[in-house]
């Protein structure tokens, strides 16, 4: 039972709910994400996990101990949990090395302990030469690996990482993104990270939780959310592509469905009995002379070694990419390769059923 | 490392809280709870008759007038200057701005007892200056300082410098671009300022001007020094006479008198706190660009108009005031013959009374600035750390020790110190002048040591916590080092407001606990102004001095620290 376990956890800030029911495990050396749009409340369960907030209600348990629950509350500095914080929040008045020597000295460790461990933390974060420099002497990127070093120097049960890459610049995040994922590999440590940026999170996380209202839409791995979303703001958030209300489907045989959508009957695949929406991804778009789609071009932009083309068909608007530039008002026939049909939980409005149609 | 019940963030917070705020309360408010229960009577049956007869009085009519006329005149003075100065230094392009801002703030610092002393070096008879250089009026004729003008306008001058800041500060919330989109729409030079300036800035005006109003109205050194050689009293300095003349018997009666300059006093800082509300309103600029209106070729021209009033203000008197140190009696006119150190050598190394007095006011201030900085830090960080109902409630109180005349926080400390139980009394000792010293400092200190934590990421802490470090380490390893250098320049500024001091001193001092402050008073008094123009002129060297040190450490302190500095 090694595991970071959230249940039932709410909280509320002056009447605004940050976080509404929030249940999920997370398995010891797992490396997870957290994404959502800001105020989604992802930071806020970081923060409780840290053990900076309370919740209202529920419990978080790490390795079958209870942190904060009914009559509970451990608080952050018996937790022995590490975080990196967005500004990393190095001290000033301290070197690097006694940024990174500070929770060792907290535990009262011996002194050559001690110095054995900053510089095998320093060694790991690559920062053994500037082991003597203030924080404000080094870049954004030397800044991030001594916060990370920080809090990896005292052996944390678990990483905590608030968009520690919201501050670097682009080429550097890839660096780091690289950095923090080598870090997993090696050491094992099960990491909880928080971003709104998806191409981090997809890159990296063994799973994404994408919360939206104080809410986990989905938990999943990054090719699960994106092949298969449960609901409309997850296909919405995760990926590109469109997501487009189904007007009839017929019933599903083995993990395939016929529905009908942009006025065209449509293979899909499919995960539950009625879906009420499909999420087509612009791989599954194909342009092809002999297709049954006609659409118009209503949008053309570069992306390196290709187009993307947003596309006007029948009130929806599709998204597909193509090898050459398209002209905005320009017609073309598409196909639709098998997209994914799914029920959206909060579907007002439900297609018929495909004879009726 | 079980779980312990509870909400235990607040828990250990909890202990602390009472523990620090109990004191603080007690000791900088506790006195003046205490001044209001005597003058409603509580313990002699709740009545306001006594309160009406003293208040009914002819001298207590004609002081509370004379207190308005020189504050409300003072006020005017310190208005005009310090709006001159403010303008000239915010919106243009005059060179050496950091040089004329801290000659202009020296008068604030400076004791106005001093201040005073200096002045009546420069004008009247006997002034060692204008005899050395021949221009002395004839002897026999009238000091013209000793007058309601006179204190009028050297209330005036010594507190321009708090008009010049809070407007200086207001103007810096006008944004850059308002000033541009005048300009665009053809407004040039003095219709931008009359036209877009002036009225965004009059809310901050308005807000100096009462709390300089406030501040005169408390001033007690210039009333004393000026007003009672010629019968006029004020109502600080008709408090002091009352009780350095009739002794203890007059409390009630003094009380009565401090809270009636109290209210007045609470009037005008409440309107400033109106004013000020008002100020920032609407003015959220995104545009960080300064306002500078090039003066062109008029630049020189006002440069040296403002110099010119430094050198009249500032080093005219200060030089009055070296002179007449310098002579060795008083009457004799400064030559290279007759110039001695003699009397500097008296005040500084023979006189028991002056040296027990630069002892007395040296330990008060360090002692009080050293516990003032122990309290400070840890209630800088409950209060903007773990903010309450009670912690903000106390925030604004704690203002009230400092804005309150000194005469009312001294009357209120002989009040609550003179009877304490088991017959312990502190009246006469340096205790009470100590304990009146860390109420009415205490904020300060703590000011500058708030915008210190203020400006630190919580994250710092919340890294340290996460690193296992309980709440008295981070205090320890992490809040105070990186508070210090605040706290260092908050503790340097109570020291020079304590050293300086004279108001509440001169209401508590007896034999043996003199300040500097009450003797420069005495020594002036008893006609001896060679001495206390020498140990007059000692003191301004070693304010000087301090505000010196503040300013070469400015550059690495936060924002806000330095008064002179906003």
């Amino acid at each position: 039972m090694a595991d970071l376990i959230f249940s039932g956890i709410s909280k509320t800030f002056a009447g605004a709910r940050a976080l509404d029911g929030i249940d999920a495990r997370i398995q010891k050396g797992e490396f997870v994400a957290l994404l959502g749009p800001s105020g989604c409340g992802k930071t806020t369960l970081l923060r409780l996990t840290a053990g900076f907030e309370v919740p209202d209600t529920g419990s978080v348990t790490l390795d079958g101990q209870v942190l904060a629950g009914p009559g509970t509350f451990v608080p952050p500095e018996d937790r022995n949990i590490g975080i990196v914080f967005q500004s990393y929040a190095l001290w000033p008045h301290k070197t690097v090395a006694g940024n990174v020597a500070y929770p060792l000295e907290v535990r009262r460790l011996p002194v050559a302990e001690r110095r054995r461990r900053v510089a095998e933390a320093l060694d790991v974060t690559g920062l053994t030469a500037f082991a003597d420099r203030a924080p404000a002497q080094l870049s954004g990127g030397q800044r991030q690996r001594v916060a990370l070093a920080r809090c990896l120097v005292a052996d944390p049960r678990a990483v905590l990482l608030d968009e520690p890459l919201a501050n670097l610049d682009l080429a550097l995040r890839a660096a780091m993104q690289e950095a923090f994922a080598a870090f997993h590999r090696r050491t094992g440590a099960t990491m909880l990270y928080v971003t709104h940026d998806q191409t981090e999170a997809l890159a990296f996380a063994d799973r994404v939780a994408v919360m939206q209202g104080g809410r986990i839409r989905q938990f999943d791995s990054p090719e699960a959310l994106y092949d298969r979303p449960q609901d409309c703001f997850v296909a919405g958030f995760v990926g590109d592509g469109a997501v487009i209300a189904l007007a009839a489907t017929d019933t599903p045989i083995g993990g395939r469905i016929v529905v009908r959508a942009v006025g065209q009957p449509i293979q899909a695949r499919c995960g539950s009995a009625a879906p009420t929406h499909i999420c087509v991804r612009p791989e599954q778009v194909r342009i092809d002379p002999a297709g049954p789609i006609r659409a118009r071009v209503s949008g053309c932009a570069y992306q390196g070694g290709r187009f993307r083309l947003v596309l006007e068909t029948q009130g929806e608007t599709l998204v597909a990419h193509a090898p050459r530039r398209a002209h905005p008002g320009e017609e073309m026939c598409l196909s639709l390769g098998s997209p994914w049909a799914f029920r959206d939980p909060a579907a007002q409005v439900f297609p018929q059923a495909m004879q009726d149609a | 490392m079980t779980a312990i019940s509870g909400d235990a963030v607040s828990r250990s917070l909890d202990r602390l809280i009472p523990l620090l705020m109990l004191p603080v309360v007690l000791i900088a408010l506790g006195p003046i709870m205490r001044l209001l229960a005597e003058a409603l009577g509580i313990g002699s049956g709740l009545t306001l008759s006594h309160a009406a007869e003293v208040l009914g009085r002819d001298s207590t009519r004609i002081a509370l007038w004379h207190s308005l006329v020189t504050a409300g005149s003072g006020t005017v003075i310190a208005v005009l200057i310090g709006a001159a100065f403010a303008f000239a230094v915010a919106l243009t392009d005059i060179r050496a701005k950091g040089a004329l801002v801290f000659c202009l703030m020296i008068p604030m610092m400076i004791p106005p007892q001093i201040t005073a002393l200096a002045w009546m070096q420069v004008t009247g008879p006997s002034s060692v200056l204008l005899r050395t250089l021949g221009a002395a009026p004839p002897l026999g004729s009238p000091q013209p300082l000793h007058s309601a003008w006179g204190i009028a306008v050297l209330l005036g001058i010594q507190h321009a410098s708090i008009v010049f800041l809070t407007l200086r500060a207001g103007l810096r919330l006008i944004p850059g671009d308002l000033i541009e989109a005048a300009r665009i729409s053809g407004a040039r030079g003095w219709r931008v300022w009359a036209q877009i300036v002036l009225p965004l800035s009059l809310p901050s005006l308005a807000a100096g001007g009462a709390m300089t109003f406030v501040t005169a109205l408390g001033n007690f050194g210039i009333p004393a020094m000026l007003g009672i050689p010629a019968r006029y009293s004020t109502l600080p300095t008709l408090i002091y006479q009352r009780l350095t003349g009739m002794g203890q018997s007059v409390l009630p009666e003094v009380a009565v008198l401090a809270l009636l300059i109290g209210t007045v006093a609470i009037a005008g800082v409440l309107a400033g706190r109106l004013f000020l509300g008002r100020r920032a309103y609407g003015l959220a600029g995104l545009s960080a660009q300064p306002l500078t209106l090039s003066l062109g070729r008029r630049r020189p021209l006002v440069e040296m108009l403002l110099w010119i009033f430094i050198v009249l203000t500032l080093v005219v008197p200060l030089l009055a005031l070296l002179a007449t140190s310098l002579i060795p009696a008083y009457g004799v006119p400064l030559t290279a013959e007759t110039a001695t150190l003699r009397a500097w050598v008296e005040v500084l190394l023979n006189q028991p009374v002056t040296r027990r007095a630069y002892a007395n006011s040296l330990f008060l201030a360090g002692l009080a600035a050293l516990i003032l900085m122990a309290v400070a830090i840890p209630l800088a960080w409950i209060t903007s750390r773990r903010p309450t109902r009670m912690t903000r409630a106390v925030d604004t109180l704690i203002d009230l020790p400092y804005a309150l005349p000194g005469v009312v926080l001294a009357i209120s400390c002989i009040l609550a110190f003179m009877r304490l139980p088991f017959g312990i009394t502190l009246y006469g000792t340096l205790t009470i002048i100590l304990l009146a010293y860390l109420s009415r400092f205490l904020v300060v200190m703590l000011r500058p040591v708030q915008a210190a934590i203020g400006q630190l990421d919580p994250a710092m802490e919340e890294a340290a916590a996460s690193a296992g470090a309980r709440l008295g380490r981070r205090l320890r390893t992490i809040v105070l080092p990186l508070a210090a250098p605040a706290a260092a320049a908050g503790a340097i500024l109570v020291f020079l407001t304590a050293v300086n001091e004279l108001t509440v001193s001169a209401l508590l001092w007896t034999g043996g606990t003199e300040t500097l402050g009450v003797v420069i008073f005495n020594l002036e008094d008893s006609g001896d102004t060679v001495m206390a123009s020498a140990l007059a002129a000692s003191i301004v060297a070693l304010v000087i001095l301090l505000m010196g040190i503040v300013q070469l450490g400015s550059s690495r302190l936060p924002k806000g620290t330095v008064p002179w500095q906003i």
